[in-house]
């Protein structure tokens, strides 16, 4: 009965979202307006953007930095920014044209030379507020003006860049720009979103299209499903890093841990995050999740002997990311020591 | 290697039919064979085994006119029935050859190892042999086979060459410079390019190797090889359509080659082209049997076309002969998890988790705990 109440709810919003649809289109927050108001808070929504919306380079119209003989400059010039390295003999200005990543943490640039499509060697970092190597980019010191400039990002990588930050950026591994919307958008994760939206903007006359229920994975489904972009745990297995490098790729990490059960829906990633809403940063929220299992009736999840509150501040230290300038949260749930080693 | 006149006596002291007449078919066979018109050639051949069924010269001249017309499974055929009747190491060599045409590489080197007992100064059958083997990985056999050959023949270029690619390929990069050395010596060739970029490649230098390797190209074009190793250098230096074009054009010259199959199957692996990626992965199992990297590359295809059960089949099997297969274990788990197998799945997570622990364990230098931890 209670479905039924809620079913028809749906299609009340949906038909007075219909009835608005002859003048504006129906987009999924007509609908779905409680996910579409919040969602815009959440990091994912914006992890791609165009270097001319960048809200990093438009506060930061002139940003440098010295590595070595390398001299970096970004200069917003209008609604352009153009990336400068020099060694001070040979010179090489480009403009940059996408901005990966939000101000939570960092923003790497991607730019075209000679038609390749190039990483910039260096990123903005928000806790140093300003720029410095790209994560990785020091794996190999740059040995002439391109390489300094940035690394080539062959077709493959480009495709699972951009596949992850945009939404409709590939088709069969292939980029496709033309159809590019910057940022995880909701087709992204709800595929066949559109056809569903489209089917309500149909007047009603046929049967709306169903979307697949992403809420009915099980615990590893999703832990693969969020993996796709931040790595599974088969990724990581099986191609590393085994170094704290591997403390960003959150499904790994959580796979690792002792209470991680593959058909336990209360150790999901979707049990602790609502990917609708901006990230909690509050460690006391994630108390009620911790003790769905770890309760005195529950003899299987023990009890913590230290603390009652406040778990994920132990049980999942911050690591930093080497080179990151940002601490990440360790999803790999355990009794970790002061000082103990980080169990890769 | 033809043994025209004596069988033609034979056959004509043996027979003497008018329709057809077989002495004067056998001289037209031998006559249309020596000018190179094979496929006449061989129409008088088929009549000619039907009337002599029984005669090895003539199964061995016919094996060969198919094998000089491309025809080598038929050829086999031939070569295997003329041994049957009278063994010949020198029809031996000659049906190893017609393996190792067919890429049929195993057979080849079981018949060779067969006529290298034989004849054991015979350098053809030696390098064939050699040779073989090189193309199946063993390059350990390789080198056991070619380093008494290279110290009796220390200035023969083709046998340094060969020698020194497979030192370079089983890792003993040194040992391979030196006797690589008189061919780099010899001035700027294909060959000495190859050799360098490949020994660049072996010591991760892939912008070197690339150079070396666009070079050899430039050089020789046709040198087996050059662009499959060359494909390798682009796609290391992150030039992923350079890659696919060069492996494409080593297929072309050699439609079975190893390294230009599989790694063209990766690409189109990644580009969600499984169909043809299954097809190179299959031509390069047919290079090289039961290997253990393509059978992995081919069950992961399953796995994503979602043919799960195919695929746990084929993994389960892969880790039977190679326990020590972490990528496997990891590729076999996410299968059990799909087909809802929890058991299975968490104990090939802990037999993952125990190899990465004893991977780790020895690579010198590298901290379990290097974490900044807050």
């Amino acid at each position: 009965m209670k479905r039924m109440w809620q079913r028809a709810t749906i299609l009340l919003v949906c038909f007075a979202s219909v009835a608005v649809a002859k003048a504006n289109s129906l987009t999924c927050a007509s609908c779905h307006a409680k996910q579409a108001q919040s969602y815009p808070g959440n990091g994912m929504s914006h992890a791609l953007m165009t270097a001319a919306e960048s809200q990093v380079l438009r506060a930061n119209p002139h940003l440098s930095v010295k590595k070595g003989i390398w001299s970096y400059a970004i200069k917003r010039e209008g609604n352009r920014s153009l990336y400068t390295v020099t060694d001070g003999r040979e010179t090489v200005t480009v403009p940059l044209e996408w901005a990966f990543g939000i101000d939570v943490g960092g923003q790497t640039y991607v730019f075209q030379k000679d038609g390749q499509y190039y990483e910039s060697r260096v990123s903005y970092y928000k806790a140093i507020k300003g720029l410095d190597w790209t994560v990785g980019a020091t794996d190999s010191l740059p040995k002439n003006l391109d390489e300094a400039a940035g690394r080539i990002i062959d077709p493959g990588e480009r495709a699972r860049c951009f596949g992850c930050h945009a939404t409709h950026a590939t088709e069969h591994g292939q980029m496709t720009f033309d159809t590019l919307v910057p940022g995880v958008q909701c087709e992204r994760c709800h595929v066949g979103a559109e056809a569903h939206r489209d089917s309500f903007s149909d007047g009603m006359t046929a049967k709306p299209i169903a979307m697949k229920k992403l809420s009915s994975l099980s615990t590893e489904e999703v832990s693969n499903f969020c993996g796709q972009c931040h790595r599974t745990w088969a990724e990581i297995a099986m191609n590393g890093p085994m170094s704290t490098g591997n403390v960003r790729f959150q499904p790994y990490r959580l796979t690792k841990s002792k209470c991680y059960d593959t058909e336990d829906k209360r150790i999901s990633c979707v049990a602790c995050h609502d990917p609708h809403k901006p990230l909690d940063q509050v460690t006391e929220d994630y108390d009620a999740k911790c003790q769905a299992c770890h309760t005195p009736s529950n003899a299987k999840a023990k009890l913590c002997k230290v603390a009652s509150k406040n778990c994920v501040s132990c049980h999942m230290p911050k690591v930093e990311l080497p080179g990151s300038h940002k601490f990440f949260t360790d999803h790999m749930i355990r009794i970790a020591g002061a000082n103990g080693a980080y169990p890769e | 290697m033809f043994r025209f006149g004596v069988v033609a006596l034979c056959l004509g002291s043996l027979y003497a039919q008018t329709q057809p007449n077989p002495e004067a078919l056998w001289k037209e066979a031998v006559t249309l064979h020596q000018q190179g018109k094979l496929s006449e050639a061989i129409k008088d051949y088929q009549q000619l085994v039907k009337m002599y069924p029984d005669q090895p010269q003539l199964r061995s001249n016919f094996g060969a006119a198919l094998a000089g017309s491309g025809h080598y499974a038929e050829a086999i055929e031939q070569y295997e029935k003329a041994i049957a009747i009278h063994p010949d190491p020198k029809v031996r060599l000659n049906l190893a050859l017609a393996y190792y045409k067919e890429t049929e590489f195993q057979p080849a080197i079981d018949e060779l190892t067969k006529v290298h007992q034989e004849l054991p100064d015979d350098k053809q059958a030696t390098m064939l042999l050699a040779d073989s083997n090189l193309q199946l990985g063993h390059n350990k056999e390789v080198i056991r086979i070619l380093q008494p050959l290279y110290k009796s023949n220390p200035k023969d270029l083709a046998i340094a060459y060969m020698l020194g690619t497979a030192l370079v390929r089983d890792g003993q990069t040194a040992e391979g410079q030196v006797v690589i050395d008189p061919i780099l010596k010899n001035g700027d060739s294909a060959e000495a390019r190859l050799l360098m970029g490949m020994t660049k490649m072996s010591v991760n230098d892939f912008a070197g190797a690339r150079d070396d390797l666009k070079r050899a190209v430039e050089l020789d074009p046709n040198l087996p090889d050059v662009y499959a190793y060359y494909g390798s250098a682009l796609l290391s230096t992150g030039d992923q359509p350079g890659a696919e074009k060069a492996f494409k054009q080593e297929l072309a010259h050699n439609p079975n080659n190893f390294d230009a199959n599989l790694r063209m199957g990766v690409l189109l692996k990644q580009n969600d082209e499984f169909d043809k990626a299954l097809q190179h992965f299959q031509r390069a199992l047919r290079a090289r049997p039961g290997d253990l990297a393509v059978r992995f590359q081919i069950a992961s295809v399953l796995v994503q076309q979602s043919h799960l059960d195919e695929a746990r089949v084929q993994l389960e099997q892969i880790v039977k002969e190679a326990p020590d297969f972490t990528e496997a274990h990891v590729t076999l788990a996410t299968v059990y998890y799909r087909q809802k197998r929890k058991a299975d799945g968490d104990r090939e997570r802990q037999i993952v988790a125990k190899l990465t622990a004893e991977r780790q364990a020895k690579q010198p230098g590298v901290k379990q705990g290097d974490a900044g931890t807050k």
